[in-house]
């Protein structure tokens, strides 16, 4: 037994030892000079939360890579604090009709020294819609002429997608309607440039490291320690490099964020988001920040479920509306961050001019619960339903299976049974899974949630349209869609407008949702550093004006 | 020999190929798909169901598996998608394997130490002391025991950086953090065996021949009751070197330990498989040597095995 023992330690410690042999013997020395190098540089440091899974524009799709991708791509147009500048087009023109975009492209460099052609652009939403590049995010294209049909199949000639380097120096593009918001939704990752010769080379492994990428933007990705750490630098190529102020971005991969709160509190990171349990404390401290990430919650009704008629009932729904407390429910579940969601539409969605919430102030459901109102509604629906007694009416909840999932659903049901006497069972499940029910529309309500693909009402309201890609409600109703359908042809952006906000009060008078809350985040930053962005839509945080001036 | 070596070689690949054949089928059990997104619509997932394969009959997808897996191709990551499932154990293994030979030498030692230290001073404040540690570290989880760690030696004393790997100073708190557990249990078991071999009949023998009792305890005492700690240490080994999910991801240490629970939460089904073969191979390739030069140290094993 002894020997067998000893001879099993030492077989694993050398095959260990095989495995690791090939690994980096960490690079101490260079390592301290590059800090010694630093106290002369501008160096930001954030933590995010996991790695960055893929880096390729025409692939990624998660909030990392939008948000490295910002810095280290340039796409034909920026965004920044919610507005269009140019980026690698100079400048633009815009058809009579409004579908047909003309873009100037400056002069610019890939970080191999090659010009950003027009051309580089036409490759890259032509992959993105390519069905065999597989872009779980194609949907961003299907605004350009046969740009859906192309991805789906329905043609095969990718020259008949509706985008067209006319010269070297000048992209067309053509779009099926009137799109309001198609400018910003060019500096979206899935439209930045790639090099054809570039991406051919590198073949399946594009993007797979730092130098298996092409950049344009503010900075460079210099290093890709995978799961560990990026490195980004200022790009001395960059066309508006005067404008950066940092040197260096620093980004190590840290999932606790109870670790990144330790880290910070240590000096090791310049900004951070602050755990729930530090919330308070950090507000009593006047040093909480907090911003809309851009998600919505909300409970979506299957008005098709078999034996559960109240859940096709618009009053009975109403009633649940009603009987929720949305301030209590964000106090207890969220700690006191985010935003009872009174209406459906996120209030900074930008409108015609202003936002929309400004040019559309609506207000369906009360921040705190109204259970008068709820009991009127409820007592309307039993009517309708022929029923008696409120505690036939019987549904399961559909959620996650968090501890704060638990939590959330615990207190719905609660209030509810509070408030109108309706006893409602949780069904807890991993998020994949009720993703799968929700497609299957296996669910009686599910909590659910969005978030905004681009900076316009629309990506919340076309979700419930009959026939609608996520629309697994069953709810179907004729004069939504027209009001959809008017709004997402029209040219008259006022008159687009009207039509959604009278699209959103039908929705949460006759539709299948009942909106929660919109989510906030807590964050704190040193002193120092300034002109950081943080986004409820696109790359956030938006780090590339951002300075440390007296950090050292 | 080889007879013995080719029988031994045999079963180990059976039962690498049994492991692989119900991970494959029964990670598609799990419901859901690897492609279901909130944003995703039905037609492309369809694309994507297509560009990895997953549309033909799950015989042909198992057949092509394993013939990939011969050639050594645990096939790309679904969800790091242009990364392979080789390049992230290339990649990840060496640190948690680091960081697990420092934790097993650190606990052997300490452990040990401990051990003898109470048996030495049973029933007396030392021993209570050590033994109360041992409990401590038993009982206390590394998601306790690391953020506490990170507190007082990071943030209150600024000895310490309170995360990451990048050089000695920073792996001083997850190998204590991830040691903790055999040191305990290493301890314990030192001081049992300690005391049983006190009462053996060549400790009073050596106790007759007027050794004294210095020399009593290191020639006699402790070499014959560290067997039974080496025994365990087998198992403790090869749990500490394939990576940890708690210690790695409290100290932001970029090891393996993650790989297996978020491919199983992402269903990323060629992660998932990769991670089974792997920890399989790793330890049915151990037991093999280990199988192979026990046979040669003890022939009757060579002969009874066949």
């Amino acid at each position: 037994m002894l020997r067998k023992s000893l001879a099993l330690i030492l077989t694993l410690l050398l095959v260990a030892g095989i495995f690791t042999g090939c690994s980096q013997q960490s690079t101490n020395q260079t390592e301290s000079k590059q800090q010694q190098e630093q106290l002369k540089e501008k160096e930001l440091v954030f933590a995010i939360g996991a790695e960055v899974p893929n880096l390729d524009p025409q692939k990624a799709t998660d909030t990392y890579a939008i948000m490295i991708g910002n810095a280290v791509f340039e796409g034909l147009v920026r965004v920044y604090d919610g507005k269009v500048y140019p980026g690698m087009a100079e400048k633009w023109e815009v058809s009579e009709d409004k579908k047909t975009y003309t873009f100037h492209l400056r002069d610019a460099k890939w970080s191999d020294g090659s010009p950003v052609t027009a051309y580089d652009f036409e490759y890259a939403i032509k992959r993105l819609l390519d069905p065999k590049t597989a872009s779980e995010y194609a949907f961003q294209g299907y605004y350009i002429v046969n740009g859906e049909e192309y991805n789906t199949g329905k043609i095969t000639d990718p020259n008949q997608v509706g985008v067209k380097a006319i010269d070297e120096k000048t992209l067309e593009i053509k779009l099926n309607v009137p799109v309001k918001y198609f400018e910003s939704l060019l500096s979206f990752i899935s439209f930045m440039p790639v090099k054809k010769e570039f991406v051919e080379k590198m073949g399946e492994k594009f993007a797979a490291d730092a130098d298996k990428l092409l950049y344009n933007g503010p900075f460079i990705l210099k290093e890709w320690k995978h799961e560990q750490e990026l490195i980004l630098e200022k790009n001395p190529n960059y066309w508006n490099k005067d404008a950066i102020k940092l040197d260096r971005v620093r980004i190590p991969i840290v999932q606790e964020v109870n670790t990144a709160w330790q880290m910070y509190e240590n000096g090791e990171l310049d900004f951070v988001g602050i755990p729930p349990e530090f919330v308070e404390q950090v507000k009593n401290e006047g040093k909480a920040l907090f911003y809309y990430d851009g998600a919505e919650f909300y409970l979506q009704f299957n008005v098709k479920k078999d034996g559960k008629p109240w859940l096709a009932n618009e009053n009975f729904r109403k009633a649940v509306g009603f009987a929720l407390d949305r301030e209590d429910y964000i106090k207890a579940v969220l700690g006191g961050v985010s935003d009872p969601a009174t209406r459906y539409v996120l209030p900074l969605l930008s409108g015609v001019e202003k936002k929309f919430a400004e040019e559309y102030p609506y207000e369906f459901y009360p921040k705190k619960a109204d259970p008068a109102k709820a009991k009127e509604y409820l007592d309307k629906a039993l009517k309708e339903l022929n029923l008696s007694d409120p505690s036939k009416i019987k549904f399961e909840l559909l959620t996650d299976d968090s501890s704060r999932a638990k939590m959330s659903a615990e207190i719905i049901q609660d209030m509810l049974r509070k408030n109108l006497g309706i006893e409602m069972t949780i069904k807890q499940v991993p998020f994949k899974q009720r993703l799968e029910l929700m497609n299957k529309s296996d669910y009686d309500v599910v909590f659910a949630g969005w978030g905004p693909d681009y900076d316009d009402p629309m990506t919340y309201l076309d979700l419930w349209v009959t026939g609608g890609g996520h629309n697994n409600t069953g709810w179907s109703n004729k004069e939504y869609d027209e009001l959809i359908k008017f709004a997402k042809t029209t040219g008259d952006f006022k008159k687009r407008a009207d039509a959604m906000f009278e699209a959103e009060k039908l929705l949460l008078e006759k539709g299948p949702i009942v909106p929660v809350y919109f989510r906030q985040r807590a964050w704190t930053k040193k002193d120092y550093v300034t002109g950081l962005v943080r986004n409820f839509i696109g790359p956030d945080p938006d780090f590339i004006y951002a300075d440390v001036e007296g950090k050292n | 020999m080889a007879r013995y070596i080719l029988n031994r070689l045999v079963i180990s690949l059976i039962t690498a190929w049994v492991l692989v054949t119900i991970v494959f089928f029964l990670v598609r059990l799990l419901p859901g798909d690897p492609f279901l997104s909130e944003k995703v619509t039905p037609e492309i997932k369809q694309n994507m169901i297509k560009y990895y394969g997953f549309d033909k009959p799950l015989h042909i997808q198992y057949i092509r598996y394993i013939s990939n897996l011969l050639k050594g191709d645990l096939g790309y990551s679904l969800r790091y998608k242009n990364r392979t499932v080789n390049e992230v154990i290339k990649q990840a293994f060496p640190y948690s394997a680091d960081l697990g030979i420092r934790a097993v030498i650190f606990a052997t030692i300490v452990g040990i130490t401990l051990g003898i230290i109470a048996a030495l001073n049973r029933n007396k404040p030392l021993d209570y002391l050590s033994m109360f540690i041992a409990i401590v570290g038993i009982s206390v989880p590394g998601f306790v025991i690391g953020p506490l760690l990170q507190y007082i030696f990071a943030i209150k004393l600024k000895l310490l950086p309170v995360a990451q790997w990048k050089g000695f100073a920073y792996t001083i708190m997850p190998t204590f953090a991830l040691s903790l557990g055999s040191i305990a249990l290493i301890a314990r078991l030192m001081r049992a065996s300690m005391l049983d071999v006190v009462n053996q009949d060549y400790i009073k023998t050596a106790k007759s021949k007027g050794l004294s009792p210095t020399q009593i305890v290191w020639k006699h005492q402790i070499r014959n009751a560290i067997l039974p700690v080496i025994t365990v240490l087998g198992p403790v080994t090869a749990t500490l070197l394939t990576g940890t999910f708690v210690i790695e991801q409290i100290f932001a240490i970029p090891g393996l330990g993650k790989f297996y629970i978020l491919g199983i939460q992402n269903l990323d089904y060629s992660m998932v498989l990769g991670m089974t073969v792997f920890y399989g191979l790793f330890l049915i390739a151990a037991n093999f040597i280990v199988d192979i030069i026990y046979g040669i140290i003890d022939p009757r094993i060579r002969i009874g095995g066949k």
